[in-house]
């Protein structure tokens, strides 16, 4: 036999060796088994195929692609590791997302190294809830959790280690230490010993089968009745309260959303309501506008009526018509500029010449005997003028002579006060009687 | 028990996908065949 020959029957040996640890899954022992297989015959591409197989069970994506790769080149056709290949390369992303998490392990393991335990922990949870084949980022995570005494969070990553790979040395080694420390090793010895504490049987040892007692037809009957009575008892007890409870429970939701309905209603009301006094108020506002402006004697319109008035006077040369309107004219209702300087060239012209007219026209008035005239053209010439003395006592003469003496002597007063080296404060005394 | 840092000294970065080319190009694919092969051929070599 040749060195080749010889070679390849070793190589399968070992192979044939890792092939049964793969299969109770002992993957630490059928790796290290097909390695030596391919140490002896680099062609032997089952044991190459199943060496990815394995990597790839325990999360390390890159080895087993490795492995697979180098085997579809050393036997390009009838190969199971060009189906691998193709299964993994075609899944889109599947690829992508592996390299990620492989990256962040490395990243974790970094941390870890640099004292990060906290990144590196928070980095390495993230990877196995992802990937949670991964043996390597579970073995890290529970030697940073050991690190940190939480023995319970790393059996449980070792736990998840050792379902992957069962005679992994190192989880196993850790797992003592955890057991160690959480007594869960009393716990299983105390099973063990348990599970073995029963008495053997002895030839002479008689089984005793279970009773069995014949009934009678009313028994039955009393069995069936008493089987009625604890159904209708369950029913009563156990079934009704539960759906009363279930139906009130319905009642009290659908109460509450009737409710709910009800308030966003009323809430909508009085949104509205409040809306409903803003817009009176304004209708109120704008008709007290509307009536200011269309009111007949004081409103605006009225006032430039009046205006109009007087000019169309002034234009026919009605000097008395347009002092009588004048004198009722309220300037202020008329607030446009351009206007306000045509009343300004009025008021000018009445203040020079007008307030003579009212008075004249209050001596005709008082003439034919028509005092409470007069009087009204008085006030007028006076509104005008209010410094006409002659004006305030030929008033007080209307007043005097109409026995209205309150009036009369307040305004002789005015004439003797106000200008008391006057002819007329001397007729005033005089009238008064002093 | 656990030596925490020379345990956490044993853990190596895991290939990652991007070098899986330079991994597969740098392979040694050298088997107990090829070095037995080559002791002949030096055997060999020797005796002539």
């Amino acid at each position: 036999m040749d060195y080749a020959k010889r070679c390849r029957r070793i190589s399968n040996a070992f192979y044939n060796a890792g092939l049964e640890k793969a299969q109770i899954r002992d993957l630490t022992g059928a790796a290290q088994c097909l390695k030596k297989s391919l140490h002896f015959d680099k062609y032997n591409i089952d044991a190459r195929n199943l060496l990815g197989l394995i990597y790839y069970e325990a999360g390390e994506t890159a080895e087993a692609l490795v492995q697979w790769v180098v085997s579809s080149n050393l036997r390009p056709q009838d190969n199971r590791a060009l189906d691998y290949l193709e299964e993994i390369q075609g899944k889109p992303g599947q690829l992508e997302d592996e390299s990620v998490h492989i990256r962040k392990y490395n990243q974790a393991v970094q941390y870890a190294q640099t004292d990060n335990s906290d990144l590196a922990i928070l980095q390495l949870r993230r990877v196995v809830e992802h990937k949670p084949n991964y043996i390597k980022a579970h073995m890290l995570l529970a030697l940073l959790y050991i690190g940190r005494e939480e023995y319970t969070k790393a059996g449980q990553s070792l736990y998840k280690v050792l379902q992957i790979d069962k005679n992994n040395p190192r989880a196993s080694r850790y797992m003592s230490v955890v057991k160690r420390n959480t007594r869960q090793g009393d716990v299983e010895r105390k099973k063990l010993l348990t599970a073995f504490s029963h008495r053997e049987m002895q030839d002479d040892d008689v089984i005793l089968p279970p009773t069995y007692k014949e009934t009678t037809g009313w028994l039955t009957i009393i069995n069936i009745a008493a089987g009625l009575l604890m159904g209708a008892a369950v029913i009563f007890f156990l079934v009704m309260p539960a759906r009363e409870q279930q139906l009130q429970a319905e009642h009290n939701q659908e109460l509450t959303q009737v409710l709910e309905q009800v308030n966003q209603r009323n809430i909508e009301i009085d949104g509205l309501e409040a809306d409903a006094a803003a817009l009176q108020e304004e209708k109120e506002a704008a008709d007290a506008r509307l009536q200011s402006i269309i009111d007949e004697n004081g409103g605006m319109l009225s006032q430039y009526q009046r205006l109009i008035a007087i000019l169309q006077a002034y234009r026919a040369d009605d000097f008395q018509t347009a002092v009588e309107l004048y004198s009722d004219l309220d300037a202020s209702a008329i607030t446009d500029e351009g206007i306000q300087t045509v009343i300004a060239d009025i008021r000018t012209d009445m203040e020079a010449n007008g307030y003579q007219v009212l008075a004249e026209l209050g001596n005709r008035a008082r003439d034919a005997g028509n005092t409470d005239q007069a009087l009204v053209y008085y006030q007028k010439s006076l509104a005008i003028h209010p410094d006409n003395v002659q004006v305030i006592y030929d008033m007080a003469m209307v007043y005097h002579a109409r026995g209205e003496e309150d009036q009369a002597n307040e305004l002789f007063g005015q004439v003797i006060v106000g200008y008391p080296d006057s002819e007329l404060a001397a007729l005033a005394r005089e009238t008064r009687g002093y | 028990m656990i030596d925490f840092e020379k345990e956490l000294e044993q853990f190596k970065p895991s290939l990652e996908v991007e070098q899986i080319e330079d991994a597969v190009m740098n392979m040694d694919l050298t088997d107990m065949t090829d070095i037995l092969m080559k002791m002949v051929e030096e055997s060999q070599e020797r005796k002539e």
